[in-house]
C-alpha cells in the first residue's frame, strides 16, 4: 500500500471536442488505485517521438475513486510532445506509467463558501471539486470562461444540479470579474485556474476589491516556458547540455540522462530546487522567497531559465 | 506600556493598526482605559483615508473627542455581537480593528470570529496595561488581570507559573502548576506585566 | 509470531505494566551512537527497520488491550483529550480508512474488514477480536458509527494521533487524540499552526530549523510515509503524562532513589510517523509511545552501556529541556556498573536474541 509509481492502462479514450481528449485509466493489474482528493493531479510519463515527456494533469473523476482515473487533455498547438502523445499516440489498451497522485490545489476545508473561476482547460481541477460532497455542502459556485461551443463538453463530469455559469467573449456573455468579486460573503475562498492572463486579472481584481491574500488561490497551468537557449553545466556529473529555446532546463537535464527529483513541474512545489553555483537565474517559479531569488544561489529548473549564456548547477 | 519581547513563537507580536484602502467598511473598537491622546491622534492619521466608511466603538465610559469621526459608546465587548449582527451580511471586504489590553483585543477577536469574519479581516494592537488572561492547564479555567509571574488559579487554587505560550483560540496565556514536583516549593511572586 | 496480550496490566495506580522478554528485544531503542545529537532524522517508513516495531504501518504489541483500556480511562476523566475541529470530517474518514485497511492486512488474526464497496456510501464491517468489537457502518455516514470516525478508530489503536490541515503555506493542528503525550496540552494547542505549537521549544538559536522542517513536511507524498524517533524519560510506566494531570504524576519525579530507580525510571520513546491522507490532503501524525524501564533495558548489554554513555554526555540544555536534572545523577550511578567500556557497534539493533538475567 506504499508506493511511488503506478502502472496504468488506458481503458477509454475519446475526443470530446476538436482540441480536447478524454482518457480513462485503470490499474494495469486490476488492483485498487490510491484514492484521490479534490484538486489532485497525476504526473504521467508520456511516450514521445524521440524522448519521453512527463506532464501533470488534474484528475476529473470523483474524489475517492479506487477503480478509474479520468483526465481531459487539451491539444497544445506548439506542443513539446506531451499533449501530442495523448492526442495522437495513446490508444485503448496502451500501458502508461505515472506517479501516485499529489495535490497542490486542494480546497480550503474551513471556507464558508468556495468561489471558482476557470479559464478553458483550467476547469479540470474544479470538476473534482464539484464532485466533493463537503465542497457542495459548504456552498460553491463555478464560473467558466471558455469558447461558446465548448459549454456542453464538460457536462459528463458536472453533477446535474452543479452551480456552474459559462461565459464567453461576446456581448452580454462576458464575465464581469469586478462585479462577481465585489460583495462576496466574509469567509469565502476564491480559486482561479486558467491561462496566466486570466489568473493575473482575477488576482488584481481580487486585491482591488479588498480580498485578503490568503483567501485567494491559483493553480498555474503551465503555459509558455520557452526562452533563449543557454548552456547548463552540471558540475557534479561533469556534463553539460545546451538547453533549447523550446525546452525547460529540467527537460534538458532529463534528456541527457541525469536524474533529478521533481513533482509538479510548474514551479510551485519546491521539490526540484537546485543549488546554482555560477550564472544568473531568470526566476519564473512561485516557490522561492524573494530573498532566495535575489540571493541567486537557488533555482527551480522546471520553469526557470538563465539570464545569461551559461549556468552552472550543483548536480 | 511596551510588551516584553519573547522567544516563544506563539506569543503575538502586534503592529500599529492600519486602514486598508481597498477594503470597504472599517470598524474600530477601542478600550477606554487603555487609550490616550497620542494613540488616538495616531489612529486619526492612520484611518483618515477611510474616515467616510469608518465606525468607531468606544468600550467604556465617557467618549473622547477625536478626529476619528462617527463614534459610539458600548458598555462592554459583549455588545459587539449585536453590532455585527445588525451589520449583516458581512462581506470579504469588511475590516475590524481593535486596540487595548491583550485580553480586551482577543475578546473582540472572538466576537469577530463568531460573527464570521476571518482572521485576515481582523487586526489587533496592544495599548495600556500588560496584564494577562491566564488559562489553567489543570482545571481549564481562566484567571483575569494577571500582572505577576506566578498566580493562584481563580478556578482551582493551584499556584501557576505564567508562561509566554499563547493560544489565539482561548485568547490567553498558559499557566502551569509550578510546584508539582515539590508541593509548596515556590518561586517568589513578582510583578512582571504591569 | 503471535502476540500474547497482557490485558490487565496498568499504567497508573499500581503500575503493573512490564515488558515481556520479546517486548524488550523489539523495543525501538533510539541511540545509534554513544553521544546523542539532536537531529531531524527522518527516514522512509517502508516496512524495514532495526526491530520488529518498525515493520508494520501501525505497530501492535502485547500491551494493545491494556493501552486501549488506559486511553478509555483518560478520556472518561477528560473528554478534551480528543478534539476535532469541524472542517476535518474528510480527514477523519481518511484516517479511519487508513487504520482499518492497515490493521486488517497486517494483523488478520486480530482484525477483519469487509467492504461492500471501497468508497463513501458502501457498507463496511469491522471486527476487532482483542477488544471484542464488531461494527457495521456506512463509510462516510457519521450517524452509523457510535461516535465520530477519528475517535472511533483511535480508541482502538496504540499511541496518540494528530491530524494537521495543510493550508496558507503551513500546517494546522486541527485534530488530536492525545492520551499518552510527553507533556503538551491538546486543549491549548488545538487549532495552532506549526510555528505556534512549537512556540515553547528552545531552538531560537537554530534559526531556520523549523522553516526547513515545515517545508519537508508539506511535501510528504501519498504512498510514501516517513518516520522519526523522539525520546524522553518518565517515572513509572505512565502513559498519561499530560500537563493536565501534572499534579498527579509531578510528585513521582522527586521519588527516585538508588533502590527503586531501575524499576521506576523508564525510557520513553515516541515512534513518530507521518502519512499524507488522500481525500483531505491532510497529514496524519501518529505518535506511538514505547516504555521500558532501566532494569529491562540493561538486559540488552549493548543498550545498557550505550544508555549510560548517552546520558553521561548529554548537553546541559538538553538535560534541562527533557526534565532529567533532578534524577540524572542517580540514573548514571545505577547504569555505571553495567558499562565495561567495550566498544559498541553503531546503530540501534540489540545485537542479541537472548537477554541477560534480571539484576
Amino acid at each position: 500500500m506504499n508506493g511511488s509509481s503506478l502502472q496504468l492502462r488506458v481503458v477509454a479514450a475519446a475526443a470530446i471536442s476538436p482540441s480536447l481528449r478524454h482518457l480513462q485509466l485503470a490499474s494495469a493489474d486490476g488492483a485498487s488505485l490510491p484514492p484521490t482528493g479534490a484538486g489532485a493531479h497525476v504526473l504521467f510519463n508520456l511516450p514521445g517521438a524521440g524522448r519521453a515527456h512527463r506532464n501533470a494533469y488534474s484528475l476529473v473523476n470523483a474524489p475517492g475513486s479506487r477503480s478509474r482515473y479520468d483526465i481531459i487533455v487539451r491539444r497544445v498547438a506548439a506542443s513539446r510532445g506531451g499533449s501530442a502523445a495523448v492526442h495522437e499516440r495513446l490508444q485503448v489498451g496502451d500501458a502508461l506509467e505515472a506517479q501516485w497522485p499529489a495535490n497542490l490545489f486542494a480546497p480550503i476545508r474551513g471556507a464558508r463558501r468556495h468561489l471558482m473561476i476557470a479559464g478553458g482547460i483550467g476547469i479540470t481541477p474544479f470538476l473534482s471539486y464539484l464532485q466533493d460532497a463537503s465542497v457542495r455542502q459548504t456552498g460553491c459556485e463555478l464560473h467558466v470562461c471558455c469558447r461558446e461551443t465548448e459549454q456542453g463538453v464538460f457536462a459528463p463530469w458536472l453533477p446535474a444540479d452543479a452551480p456552474v455559469s459559462f461565459h464567453w467573449d461576446n456581448e452580454g456573455h462576458r464575465l464581469d470579474i469586478a462585479a462577481l468579486l465585489g460583495h462576496q460573503p466574509a469567509g469565502t475562498h476564491l480559486y482561479v485556474c486558467g491561462p496566466s492572463e486570466l489568473n493575473a486579472s482575477v488576482l488584481n481584481a481580487a486585491a482591488a476589491a479588498g480580498w485578503p491574500d490568503d483567501q485567494v488561490h491559483t493553480e498555474h497551468f503551465g503555459s509558455g516556458s520557452g526562452g533563449e537557449a543557454f548552456e547548463a553545466v552540471l558540475q557534479k556529473s561533469g556534463l553539460s547540455v545546451q538547453v533549447a529555446a523550446d525546452e525547460s532546463l529540467l527537460e534538458a537535464i532529463e534528456r541527457i540522462g541525469v536524474a533529478t527529483p521533481c513533482l509538479c513541474r510548474g514551479g510551485a512545489c519546491g521539490v526540484c530546487v537546485t543549488t546554482l553555483l555560477e550564472g544568473e537565474a531568470e526566476h519564473r517559479d512561485h516557490f522561492l522567497s524573494q530573498t532566495d531569488q535575489a540571493a541567486g544561489r537557488l533555482i527551480m529548473p522546471c520553469v526557470s531559465r538563465s539570464r545569461g549564456p551559461r549556468l552552472v548547477l550543483d548536480l | 506600556m511596551k510588551l516584553k519581547p519573547s522567544e516563544v513563537t506563539s506569543r503575538p507580536v502586534y503592529e500599529p493598526l492600519r486602514a486598508d484602502p481597498n477594503a470597504a467598511r472599517h470598524w474600530l473598537v477601542l478600550e477606554a482605559g487603555s487609550m490616550d491622546a497620542d494613540l488616538l491622534a495616531a489612529l486619526g492619521t492612520a484611518f483618515a483615508p477611510v474616515v467616510q466608511r469608518l465606525q468607531v466603538y468606544w468600550i467604556g465610559p465617557e467618549a473622547p473627542t477625536t478626529a476619528l469621526g462617527s463614534l459610539a459608546v458600548l458598555p462592554g465587548v459583549a455588545a459587539l455581537s449585536q453590532v455585527l449582527e445588525q451589520a449583516r451580511p458581512l462581506a470579504i471586504n469588511d475590516r475590524l480593528c481593535a486596540q487595548g489590553t491583550e485580553s480586551f483585543v482577543w475578546s473582540v477577536a472572538a466576537q469577530a470570529a463568531q460573527a464570521g469574519l476571518t482572521q485576515s479581516q481582523v487586526q489587533l494592537a496592544h495599548a495600556g496595561s500588560q496584564r494577562r488572561r491566564v488559562w489553567c492547564t489543570h482545571c481549564h479555567g481562566f484567571t483575569e488581570g494577571v500582572t505577576t509571574n506566578v498566580v493562584d488559579c481563580a478556578g482551582c487554587g493551584r499556584y501557576l507559573l505564567v508562561r509566554d505560550h499563547f493560544s489565539r483560540r482561548h485568547g490567553a496565556f498558559m499557566g502551569v502548576m509550578v510546584d508539582a514536583e515539590q508541593p509548596g516549593v515556590r518561586p517568589a511572586m513578582q510583578e512582571v506585566f504591569p | 509470531m503471535s502476540i500474547v496480550f497482557k490485558p490487565d496490566e496498568t499504567f497508573r495506580g499500581d503500575y503493573s505494566y512490564r515488558n515481556s522478554e520479546a517486548a524488550i528485544l523489539r523495543f525501538p531503542f533510539p541511540f545509534p551512537e554513544d553521544r546523542y545529537m539532536y537531529s531531524v532524522n527522518m527516514e522512509p517508513h517502508d516496512g524495514k527497520g532495526p526491530s520488529e516495531a518498525y515493520c508494520h504501518g501501525f505497530d501492535m504489541d502485547e500491551h494493545y488491550i491494556a493501552e486501549c483500556r488506559d486511553r478509555a480511562i483518560t478520556l472518561e476523566r477528560d473528554p478534551g483529550r480528543c478534539q476535532v475541529l469541524p472542517h476535518m470530517m474528510s480527514a477523519q474518514w481518511d484516517t479511519l480508512e487508513l487504520l482499518m485497511d492497515r490493521l486488517s492486512i497486517d494483523y488478520p488474526e486480530h482484525f477483519s474488514l469487509n467492504k461492500s464497496g471501497p468508497d463513501f456510501g458502501a457498507t463496511w464491517t469491522w471486527i476487532n477480536r482483542p477488544l471484542g468489537l464488531e461494527q457495521s457502518f456506512v463509510f462516510g455516514d457519521v450517524a452509523t458509527l457510535p461516535c465520530e470516525p477519528f475517535e472511533y478508530i483511535t480508541r482502538q489503536a496504540q499511541g496518540d494521533f494528530a491530524i494537521c490541515d495543510q493550508r496558507e503555506g503551513t500546517l494546522f493542528l486541527d485534530a488530536g487524540m492525545v492520551t499518552s503525550q510527553a507533556d503538551w496540552s491538546l486543549d491549548f494547542n488545538v487549532g495552532m499552526n506549526f510555528m505556534e505549537w512549537h512556540g515553547p521549544v528552545p531552538l531560537a538559536h537554530q534559526a531556520g530549523v523549523f522553516e526547513r522542517a515545515l517545508k519537508y513536511l508539506m511535501m510528504i507524498r501519498l504512498g510514501q510515509p516517513v518516520r522519526r524517533l523522539n525520546w524522553t524519560m518518565t517515572v513509572n510506566p505512565r502513559l498519561d503524562t499530560a500537563p493536565e494531570t501534572l499534579p498527579e504524576w509531578g510528585p513521582d519525579r522527586a521519588s527516585l532513589m538508588p533502590e527503586n530507580i531501575g524499576r521506576k525510571l523508564h525510557l520513553r520513546v515516541e515512534l513518530q510517523t507521518l502519512w499524507r491522507l488522500p481525500r483531505s490532503n491532510a497529514l496524519l501524525f501518529p505518535l506511538r509511545c514505547y516504555l521500558a524501564s532501566l532494569d529491562e533495558l540493561v538486559r540488552v548489554p549493548k543498550w545498557g552501556k550505550r544508555l549510560s554513555r548517552v546520558l553521561g554526555t548529554l548537553p546541559p540544555q538538553l538535560v534541562e529541556y527533557k526534565g532529567l536534572t533532578r534524577f540524572l545523577p542517580t540514573a548514571l550511578d545505577y547504569l555505571a556498573p553495567f558499562d565495561d567500556g567495550e566498544t559498541l557497534s553503531a546503530g540501534t539493533a540489540a545485537g542479541t536474541e537472548r537477554l541477560a538475567e534480571p539484576a
